[in-house]
Formats: C-alpha cells, structure tokens, sequence
C-alpha cells in the first residue's frame, strides 16, 4: 500500500500576535513547525506503515526552507520526501494549492491513501484536503479521528457535532484527520535525525508536475484577501451574586435599565 | 568536521526543547534545584537512542555516534544550559571524560570504550582536579605505580583523591589522570573497580542538579590496557589538546544561560506597568538592565560560532580563542543573569521565578573549565607572544582590516573597532616599553581588553556579513546596531582603562596618551548610542513578547 501524507509549515501560531496598525502577521522570533494537524495525519499513516508495512511518501509545496517539516518526517519514518517548490506557486489559494498538490500526487502514480491534516493553524480553511479529493476525484472522509485499513476497505472514525460516525470507503480514497485531545506530536531521537539526512528528499517545479501556470499562484486563485484583522475583544460580561429571587429581580431591573422590556 | 548539515541540527534541537517541555518543567526542576537531586532518569532518557541519545553527538561515526561537530556541540550546550545548567553539565562531563580518548586513545581502546559508550549509554566523568592541583595540574598527587608479572607490565594501581567531580558519584565510568613513573596520563576506570570509591553529593551554590562529587583511589588496579595512548607521561598535552574547544562549550553554556535570564527579563518588562507604562519603554530600565546585555550576548554568540565554524574547518588548538569565548560569553551571562534579577524587582529574587536559579546557576561556568582569572592569564600570554613575534604589528593589521571593512560597509561600527584595536596595540606597546607585565595585575588586565577588542572585532565580521548564518539571532537592522554599539563602547572601554592601566602602573603623561590611543576621536564616535540601544529595546521586546 502506498500513502501519501500532505503537510504544511506553519507559524507556531500560538506566539503570532496580529499587529493592529497593519492587519499582517508579527512573524519576528516565532519559530515554524509542521502544522500538528498534519503531524497527526502522518503519525497515523506510520501507525498504518507499522500494521501494514505501507510506504509512506510526504509531500508539501512551500518556499525551501519547507524542508524542514519533510526532513521532520523523514526523521520520524516517512520513506520518501516532495516538495513543490517553484515561484509559479506563490500566492495560490487553497484552490489552486490543491490543484499543484493533486498534480504532483498523480506524478507520484499510484497512491492508495491520502492523508491530509484537517486544516493548517495559520489559515483555519480546512479546504486543501477536500479540494485535492475533489481535483482526483477521490472519495473524502473529512474530520477522522482514526483511521484503518483492511485489504482495500477503509474504515474511518469520523467526529460528528455530539457523536462519532464510523464510515467506509473502497481505496484509493483521501481522509482530513481532527486533533486526539491532549495530542502530544511524537518527536525524533538524534540518531533518527541523522538518518533522516540520507533519506530522499526530491524538489519538484510546477513544469516537474507538468501543472498549467494559469491555474497555479494568484492567477489561478479565485480568492481576494480583502483585509486580515484581530476582531475587537469583546467587553467582559458582569456577574451577579445572590439568591434566585435576588437574581431574577436584579435581572428584571438591568432589562428595564437598558430599555429591553417596559413595565 | 561534521556531517550534520543545518536542518538536522536545528531538528534536534526542537527535539531537545521538546523533550525538556515534556520531562522538565520548571516546577519539576524547581524542586530537584531545591533537594538538591541529580536526576539520573532524566539523563539516561536522554541517553537513549530511542528517546534522544544526546551523547551520540560526541561519538565518532566510526564508534558507533553521530560524529557531531563543533557548531553541532556548542548548539547542544548552548539549548542545554537554557533548560538547567546543572543537567547541560552532566552531558557536558561525558563529553569531557571521553576527550582524552578521543585525543590520545589508540585505535583499539577508541573502538572497544567509545562503542561501549554509545552502545551502553554509559556516564562519563572527568578526573582531573584535586585539591591542590586545579588548573595548575602539575601539582598532581595521584600515583599510578606500574604493577609487573612475568616480567612484563601488566597493569597499574592507582591511590589518590580527586575534588569537584562532575558525574563524580552517578558515573558509569572515569577518566583518571595520574603520575605515572613516566609523567602524567590518563587513564580509564570502571565504577565497580576495587578500591574505587565517590564521595558525597556537595551542596553547590547553583547547577545542583549535576552530581559533583570528590573520588576515592586506594590502590584500584586497571589493566595497562587502560592507559589512555599506552604510553606514559601524555596527560598534561592530552588534557591542553582540546582546550580551544571544550572552553567554547563553556561559553555556550553562559551565553545560553544569559540568554535565557535576558528573554525572561524582557517579557516580564512588557506585562509590568509602572508610571503609567511597561517598563520595556522605559530608557532607564532598558538602556541599564536589558541592552547592554543583549550586545554582549550576541557578540558571544557571533564570536562563539565564528570559532565553532574555524574548529570544524579543521584548525587545530584555538587555545587562546577559546579562553577569549569563555571569559568573554560566561561574563556576559552571569552578568545578564545578575541584572534579570534586579529587572524582575521583588519578584526576580524569589524562587518562584527561574532567573533567580539562573543567576546560581551561571556563576559555575565563569569559575569551571579554568576560572576567568585563568582565562585572562591564557589570553594574555597567547596574544602577547603575537605581539612580540608582529613586532607591535598583530593588531595594527586587524585593524587595517576593519577599516577595510568600513569602507564597504558603513553601518556596523568597523571604524570604531579599528579604532579599538589600535588602541590596544598601543597600550601593549607601551607596557613592553616600560615594562609593565612584571604586574600580574596589568597581564590580567590586558587579557580582559584583548578579550573584549577582538569579540568586537568579530561582531563586525558577522554583521556586515551578506547572509547571516545561525549565530546570528536577530535582523539585520538590529544585528548592525548592536555590532556598532559594541565597536563603540568596547573601543572607548580599551582606550581608557588602557590609559588607566598604563599610567596606574608606569610613566607617561596622560595628555600624550591620549592622543596616542586617539582618544577624543573615540569619544567622537559615542555619537548615536542612545539611538541604537533605543532600536535595539525595540527590537527585543518586538522579538520577545510576553507568553
């Protein structure tokens, strides 16, 4: 069996602060990593590796420096690294970033499972995954918290609003995987790293993936950022202390003060 | 040389950080700090390949390791000593016991003790010290008398005692120097050899999470396959061999501890509003407790890589080098620790905050390794000998180079270094004529000037270089103002105390000398100080913000 994992590199986007003067990201001395959504994707897919003795490929467009997360999961038993990166991708929406990603998975050639996290924590979308199913016409179990493989069937543990749904897909097929909660990313010893060094780690260009430049960067970005804002902080509410009829009189009165009911 | 390339160190970093966020929050180390108490669990987790395996940096690839090198190391030691100095020793004493087989062990013991190392994740200990015999080693008392059978030497016994040993109660295995019948030399003992014993755990000042111990030899037998080169009387050059670069793990060491202190200081001034606002904006807060540190930190940090970098591009010894990295980098820290303190207030002398076991902490690494008296001594005679061998000439023609520097680069302060650094040839000058370095106190003095004239000088070279490298933290923007800062006090510092120091000690008219050191026009150049470090506060607290 062979898995595809797309990961992403991310602003550790619990130190990103919005700089209000200017609505664009403080990136200075924030650290990058590997999108933990999509660090989970890829430690099931080794779970999957483990079980099955699948190959595991990974795959991610970003500038050079991107490297980094592919070598983090070399490090943590992926076999094989992509990255995309080329000039042509710059400024491509989740669209057109589906589309260079679903390029580059058909040049790959047979994948049997995509794994993708369920959305990046710099843009929130949640729309790569299902837009690369889309793109391969591939069934798409969004949402999994688990995810197993039985010869060609695939059974998903997918998070509902209060419940879980188990769902089952034929292989190939693509899954978005959620956040166990607590989930502490498992990280690579020294020496895992070091191999991790001769492992192979291909650059692809939008010409390897034979991908049409209208359809990549902003030219083949439907979507306009119009402005990016920290929304105001809300006011902190008041909190009233009392018995129930203390309460409900205390209430009663703040309606009446604010004009909400009249009597 | 080693075969890490950038990406895998700085993964193995995050993995480090990571380790430590998991095993060793603050609290936890907290209380081992205050119980005094060597967390072994922790180190042999650390050791484990499965895990970490951190030693494996320090192990040839041939024996089994990673073949880490220089940058690789003092990388380590410096993320290390961020998370608990005590425990970034420890890792550092294996380290240092495995040097004199590194240097002086033959192919054979290199093979069977470092693939035993790897493999068994073993702790190493350092036994060199005793208690009349420190960095003066030559007062050694421990024997080692040859031990014969048939006629052919078949071993050693070893009876003496050893003080301040790092890993000295907890090892696995110990690096004895002993006075053999032909001289110093090393050799290798087992935890579990008869008549070998450690002494109590001290209660340190600070790093108590690292065992320090004092050992027991009373006639412990080792085989004379154990003497470390299989021949006698090379110890004292084994242990001088690797100097240059087991000193810059100890700049590492209180550069990464300073830093630590330095950034906790700096978020904590961002949240602490007095007078109406943070005290991050407050010039006499930031100019006083938090800049200057900052410059003296990071021009560490540009000196210590410059010479990792030297070390792997094959240049051997780096004594002195090292010495300046170690005195220069550990001053910095304790000294950036000693403020963060007082930046904290009430709250930076409790221990509940870390800057107070920061500052504990620190201190180990300006006295260990060679105190930083004995680093001014070993700069002093390092670059007096050049002085002499150039004729007054060693910095005359870095500071050409400076000035060369400045020309294409305006922004980074060469032209004060420059400055710098003919002043201090000066001052040298003027004490070989007069005859000044009969004082041990000038010697010492100088040492310091030299130190701080050529960390300066490096900080240039880094600043004005056109791709920072990984020691080299913030922008460029910033970079240049705090290099010039540093060229432009550390020339007024060189220029002065150098004129105190020369008529303190000898003759001369204060006048003449201070045209001879050109003084006013050093004094010219403190022009644009106070705008810096204002760029530079800003900068840190932008860097930096409160967690």
């Amino acid at each position: 069996m062979n898995i595809v994992v797309c990961i992403k590199q991310v602003p550790d986007t619990t130190q990103v602060k919005v700089d209000p003067q200017t609505g664009t990201l403080i990136r200075a001395g924030v650290p990058s990593i590997l999108n933990p959504y999509d660090h989970f994707a890829l430690e099931t897919a080794l779970a999957l590796k483990e079980k099955t003795g699948a190959e595991v490929t990974v795959i991610s467009m970003g500038p050079p420096q991107a490297k980094t997360v592919l070598r983090l999961a070399l490090a943590l038993g992926a076999d094989r690294g992509i990255l995309l990166s080329d000039r042509a991708f710059a400024g491509s929406d989740t669209w057109a970033t589906s589309y260079a990603i679903a390029r580059a998975i058909k040049k790959i050639g047979k994948a049997d499972l995509i794994l993708c996290g369920m959305m990046a924590i710099d843009g929130d979308t949640a729309q790569t995954g299902p837009g690369i199913a889309q793109q391969l016409h591939l069934p798409q179990i969004t949402f999994c918290e688990h995810v197993a493989v039985s010869g060609r069937k695939l059974t998903a543990k997918k998070l509902m609003d209060g419940g879980h749904e188990i769902v089952e897909a034929q292989l190939p097929a693509l899954c978005t995987l959620v956040l166990p909660a607590d989930y502490k990313p498992a990280f690579p010893s020294f020496p895992e790293i070091a191999a991790a060094q001769e492992k192979d780690l291909e650059l692809w260009t939008a010409a390897d993936v034979g991908a049409d430049e209208n359809l990549l960067g902003l030219k083949g970005s439907p979507t306009r950022v119009d402005r990016v804002y920290a929304p105001p902080q809300r006011a902190r509410g008041t909190v009233h202390q009392g018995t129930a009829a203390e309460l409900v009189e205390k209430l009663v009165c703040i309606l009446k003060e604010e004009n909400f009911i009249k009597c | 040389m080693t075969t890490i390339d950038a990406v895998s160190r700085g993964l193995m970093l995050d993995s480090l950080r990571e380790y430590a966020k998991r095993k060793l929050p603050f609290d936890y180390i907290r209380e081992l700090d205050r119980e005094n108490e060597f967390p072994a669990e922790i180190l042999r987790e650390m050791y484990d390949p499965g895990v970490l395996g951190v030693h494996l940096l320090l192990i040839p690839r041939e024996h089994g390791g990673l073949g880490g090198g220089t940058v690789d190391i003092y990388r380590v030691c410096e993320t290390l000593a961020r998370i608990d100095l005590g425990i970034a020793t420890s890792v550092f004493a294996t380290f240092l016991g495995t040097d004199p087989l590194r240097v002086g062990g033959t192919e054979a013991q290199q093979r069977k003790w470092m693939r035993k190392i790897a493999e068994e994740k073993l702790l190493v200990a350092y036994g060199a010290t005793e208690a009349d015999a420190g960095s003066d080693l030559v007062n050694l008392r421990t024997r080692a008398e040859q031990v014969v059978k048939n006629g052919k030497l078949a071993g050693y016994k070893i009876t003496g005692n050893k003080q301040w040993i790092s890993n000295g109660g907890v090892a696995d295995l110990y690096t004895i120097l002993a006075l053999a019948p032909g001289g110093p030399s090393w050799f290798l003992v087992e935890r579990d050899a008869t008549g070998f014993s450690a002494n109590k755990h001290e209660d340190k000042h600070g790093i108590r999470l690292s065992n320090t111990a004092g050992l027991s030899l009373d006639d412990v037998y080792v085989p004379a396959d154990q003497l470390i080169g299989e021949v006698e009387g090379q110890g004292l050059q084994q242990a001088q061999a690797v100097f240059g670069y087991t000193r810059l793990m100890v700049a590492a060491f209180g550069m990464g501890a300073g830093c630590e202190a330095l950034e906790t200081a700096v978020r904590y001034s961002q949240q602490r509003i007095q007078g109406g606002g943070p005290l991050s904006q407050k010039q006499g807060y930031t100019h006083k407790l938090i800049v200057p540190h900052a410059v003296a930190l990071e021009a560490s940090r540009a000196y210590i890589h410059a010479i990792a970098l030297r070390l792997d591009g094959e240049e051997h010894g780096l004594q002195t080098e090292g010495a300046i990295g170690k005195y220069y980098a550990t001053e910095a820290g304790n000294n950036a620790a000693e403020d963060a303190i007082q930046a904290l207030g009430g709250y930076g002398y409790t221990r509940d905050f870390p800057v107070e076991k920061i500052k504990r902490d620190v201190k180990i690494a300006c006295i260990y390794e060679g105190t930083n008296e004995i680093m001014e001594m070993t700069i002093y005679r390092g670059r007096w000998q050049e002085h002499l061998k150039s004729r007054g000439q060693y910095y005359i023609g870095m500071a050409a180079e400076l000035d060369a520097l400045h020309a294409q680069n305006a922004n980074i302060g060469a032209d004060s270094a420059a400055l710098g650094l003919r002043a201090l040839a000066r001052i040298l000058e003027d004490c070989r004529a007069q005859r000044l370095t009969r004082h041990q106190h000038v010697t010492f003095k100088l040492g310091e000037l030299i130190a701080a004239a050529e960390v300066a000088a490096n900080f240039c070279k880094t600043a004005a270089a056109k791709e920072y490298n990984e020691g080299v933290r913030m922008d460029r923007a910033c970079c240049e103002a705090m290099s010039r800062v540093c060229a432009r006090e550390t020339a007024l510092a060189v220029a002065s105390q150098g004129i105190k120091l020369v008529l303190g000690a000898g003759t001369g008219s204060a006048a003449e000398l201070s045209q001879a050191v050109s003084l006013v026009e050093i004094e010219d150049r403190q022009r644009g100080v106070t705008e810096d470090k204002d760029l530079i506060a800003a900068k840190l607290n932008e860097t930096f913000r409160p967690r």
